[in-house]
């Protein structure tokens, strides 16, 4: 019927001959400019950092000139530091790690995307040429509050140094409390909305519940919430709050920080 | 030959089960658009959460459907082409295997104690039962292969010297394929994680158990492709009125799938620490190899139909592809495997970037993944099972499809839908916007500090894409029943009920494609090349032994019992 068809049927046709060739052409074609993207402009996909423990700790480090290392913590569900502010024309080196469970770490809008596997250390690098609010999305699915789990770096030319905010500190026992717990994933405490009610100034409100009750925020109402979460529900929000095994000393530390959280 | 009465029941309930299934999984889809858009800012809707109903979308519509419409096809296709028996005992264990592990993994999920998502990343924890349902749904689904493989041998002494039937090879890939790639996830599942979940394991190396998951989480992709590559080689040439262009084309992609599948899984991790760039890089080059059996595939389809529609008076160097019957009612399965191409062509395409190494840096876990691979799985996967499961259903109950002109519509509406779906998710990807995440609380609320407004559009065209797709499964449930509900036609109730397969146009008889031992020899050799090195690296390292936890809580649980 049309030439290329061959009636030799123990051999392959002649047009089949050219999909094969087509396709290998193509092959090698696409790896070629994946082996550019590698060598030539020198974008790689993340590499195996060995486990260690000088990344368990959240922290900002500057090198030489606008060069800078960030080690970030990520956990249910949010990443240490949460906010970073650098000068334009910065480079960062980021390594980070997972207190739990397998999160991600997408910078929009730049090549940054790694997975944050427990157990190992994710590393990558950004350079910031245009200022602007860059948002770091948690994408991968890391529970019940995934999607509040998110951080931001602002890169601007007004800033001459690095700063972050939500870096771990030496304060109250009751805030470390609220930090190693998770508390803070949804209850920020510089008044911040979040997945819960903000904890700062709370102490001594009174706040209307989802049963229609109101309920002052005292040693007793706070107990009661620790102990039994899904009960007494703040208006607007969900029955989120998980049960926690916190002892009544911790619960005594986290009142004695809350009454000071003005 | 007819096949015999209790393997047509068998079959019957495989495709009925999970389709009622799947209008779950579809409203869990619709729902999981309008909550992505921000229409419904809430954690749940009518009691189900967003990341249950996403664990039962993805459990429902990607494996339970799948693996089970395999099967039913399997049976068919091998008791017919081969003209031989099958053992009710084997095809009735296994689908009973099957259907126990089905449901005790939607109880899980519906009961809130598997919010895992398909995926089961430990170190979330799921309910024992969860993991030990999809174990059992998998053991069933080995059943086939073991009873069709003495069946064939059978055939082979009886008919020395005839080639295999090309639908059974495509069958026998299928399954191969899938018995090498559900090995290390059995093992992932029974060593690491009902262990664990049990309460027994303090901790999970959790580095292995992603790369035991990818072993098997690539190859189950052409476990969903390989029964709807059957139907576009053995049915579509037909289906158009005329022929398959090369029978070899098919053998040789089957044969090369078998060899494929496996070493490749890697890709999915391309983001991951823990593993060398140069596993990484291996099994990159190992993933574009894909190419030549798909490209060889759209080439003899597209073929076949130029074939079919010269033969139907078509002419011109392209002008042909007119004269093919997109909306004949009569031949409405036509119209199921057209629109599934055509959506795979894209498909196709974003895999490959996808598989491009560096470029995953790009779209990895953004929404341009679901993007692509609802041009894949839900595009010709999707649209063969329903297209195929009509036909088998409507033939074995000897019932007309009523509604015809709705049954064509429902592929069209369809392949719109999701057209216009991936179209926002492709963007909303390129932009940063996540998968897997309830963005209407967050990203897509102006109350919120991460509220990104450039996610709107993306998220709103993905809204009314997932709407139209919602409304094409309706209508097909309604055809698929009323179908059902009509009385049994005279004139089909005489014949035995066969599946039209084609005829090839060039029926080389190449001696690489004969036999399939060389291939599988060659494919196990293959993965162990290209999975002994970095499962060597990652159990010889230090990591961790991560403890487990339930989804909605960040202290550390032994067991969710």
């Amino acid at each position: 019927m049309a030439k290329g068809f061959a009636s030799d049927n123990t051999r392959v046709n002649t047009t089949e001959k050219g999909v094969f060739l087509g396709a290998t052409l193509f092959i090698g074609a696409s790896l070629a400019l994946i082996a550019y993207a590698t060598w030539g402009l020198g974008i790689n996909v993340p590499a195996c950092v060995p486990a260690s423990k000088g990344f368990e700790q959240a922290s900002v480090t500057r090198h030489e000139g606008r060069n800078y290392e960030i080690h970030y913590v990520s956990r249910m569900w949010a990443f240490e530091p949460s906010v970073v502010r650098v000068p334009t024309g910065s480079t960062l080196d980021l390594y980070v790690v997972t207190k739990d469970v397998t999160h991600g770490l997408q910078i929009a809008g730049t090549n940054v995307n790694l997975m944050l596997v427990p157990g190992a250390i994710a590393n990558g690098r950004v350079h910031f040429e245009k200022p602007g609010t860059y948002t770091i999305v948690c994408h991968e699915y890391c529970g019940t509050a995934h999607q509040s789990m998110f951080g931001r770096i602002e890169v601007s030319d007004q800033v001459k140094e690095i700063s972050a905010e939500g870096l771990p500190t030496a304060e109250s026992p009751g805030k470390q409390i609220l930090e190693e717990k998770g508390c803070l994933a949804c209850h920020s405490v510089d008044g911040s909305p979040g997945v819960g009610p903000t904890l700062k100034g709370s102490w001594g409100t009174t706040t209307e519940l989802t049963d229609g009750n109101t309920r002052t925020m005292d040693a007793a109402f706070l107990r009661e919430k620790i102990l039994h979460p899904s009960k007494n529900v703040v208006k607007g929000y969900q029955p989120l709050m998980p049960e926690l095994p916190l002892t009544e000393e911790e619960i005594k530390q986290i009142e004695e920080y809350l009454k000071d959280l003005k | 030959m007819e096949l015999q009465k209790s393997l047509q029941r068998i079959i019957l309930v495989e495709l009925l089960v999970p389709l009622a299934l799947v209008l779950f999984g579809s409203f869990h889809g619709v729902l999981q658009v309008i909550f992505r858009a921000g229409v419904i800012r809430a954690t749940s809707f009518a009691g189900i959460e967003y990341y249950q109903g996403l664990t039962a979308h993805g459990v429902i519509n990607a494996i339970v459907l799948t693996a089970f419409f395999a099967v039913a096809l399997g049976h068919a296709l091998i008791s017919q082409e081969l003209k031989s028996r099958l053992s009710i005992f084997g095809a009735g264990l296994s689908m009973g295997l099957m259907l126990l592990g089905a449901v005790m993994a939607a109880a899980m999920i519906y009961t809130g104690q598997a919010t895992v998502l398909y995926t089961f990343y430990p170190p979330l924890k799921a309910h024992p039962i969860f993991y030990v349902g999809l174990v059992i749904f998998i053991v069933g689904s080995w059943v086939p292969l073991y009873m069709w493989v003495p069946v064939y041998l059978r055939w082979r002494r009886e008919n020395p010297g005839k080639k295999t039937p090309l639908a059974v090879v495509g069958m026998f890939a299928t399954f191969i394929v899938w018995q090498m790639a559900t090995l290390p996830v059995a093992f992932e599942v029974l060593v690491q994680l009902v262990p664990w979940s049990l309460g027994w394991t303090a901790g999970v190396n959790v580095v292995l158990s992603r790369t035991l998951f990818w072993f098997f989480g690539h190859p189950l992709v052409y476990f969903w492709l390989l029964p709807i590559y059957v139907m576009y080689y053995t049915m579509l040439p037909r289906l158009a009125g005329g022929k398959l262009f090369s029978d070899f084309a098919g053998r040789f992609t089957f044969m090369s799938l078998i060899l494929l599948s496996c070493p490749l899984g890697l890709h999915h991790q391309f983001a991951d620490p823990g593993i060398s760039t140069a596993w990484k890089g291996i099994q990159g080059v190992l993933t574009m190899t894909v190419v030549i059996p798909s490209l060889l595939t759209a080439c003899t389809i597209a073929a076949s139909l130029e074939f079919a529609a010269r033969g139907r008076g078509g002419t011109g160097l392209f002008a042909w592809w007119r004269k093919l019957p997109y909306f004949d009612r009569e031949n409405w399965l036509f119209s199921y495997l057209i629109c599934g191409l055509v959506i795979f062509l894209f498909g196709g395409i974003t895999g490959i970037v996808n598989a491009s190494y560096n470029l995953n840096n790009v779209v990895h876990n953004t929404a341009w993944i679901p993007a692509h691979f609802h041009l894949t799985v839900a595009g010709p996967i999707f649209l063969g099972i329903l297209g195929g499961s009509l036909f088998l259903i409507t033939g074995l109950l000897k019932k007309p499809v009523v509604a015809s002109g709705m049954a064509v519509a429902v592929p069209y509406l369809w392949m719109g839908g999701t057209f216009i779906f991936s179209g926002g998710l492709f963007l909303g990807g390129l932009r940063g916007e996540p998968r897997r995440t309830n963005l209407g609380l967050t990203y897509l609320n102006p109350t919120s500090p991460s509220y990104r407004p450039d996610w709107w559009i993306s998220t709103h065209v993905g809204l009314v894409g997932g709407l139209i797709m919602g409304l094409a499964i309706l209508i097909y449930f309604v055809v698929l029943i009323r179908s059902i509900a009509a009385s049994r036609e005279a004139a089909r109730e005489q014949e035995p009920f066969t599946i039209p397969l084609s005829e090839p146009y060039h029926d080389e008889d190449i001696a690489a494609v004969r036999t399939f031992t060389p291939w599988v020899a060659a494919a196990v050799l293959l993965c162990v090349l290209a999975y002994y090195p970095p499962i060597r690296d990652i159990t010889k390292s230090n990591f961790k032994q991560a403890p487990g936890y339930k989804p909605d809580s960040p202290v550390a649980v032994e067991t969710i019992r």
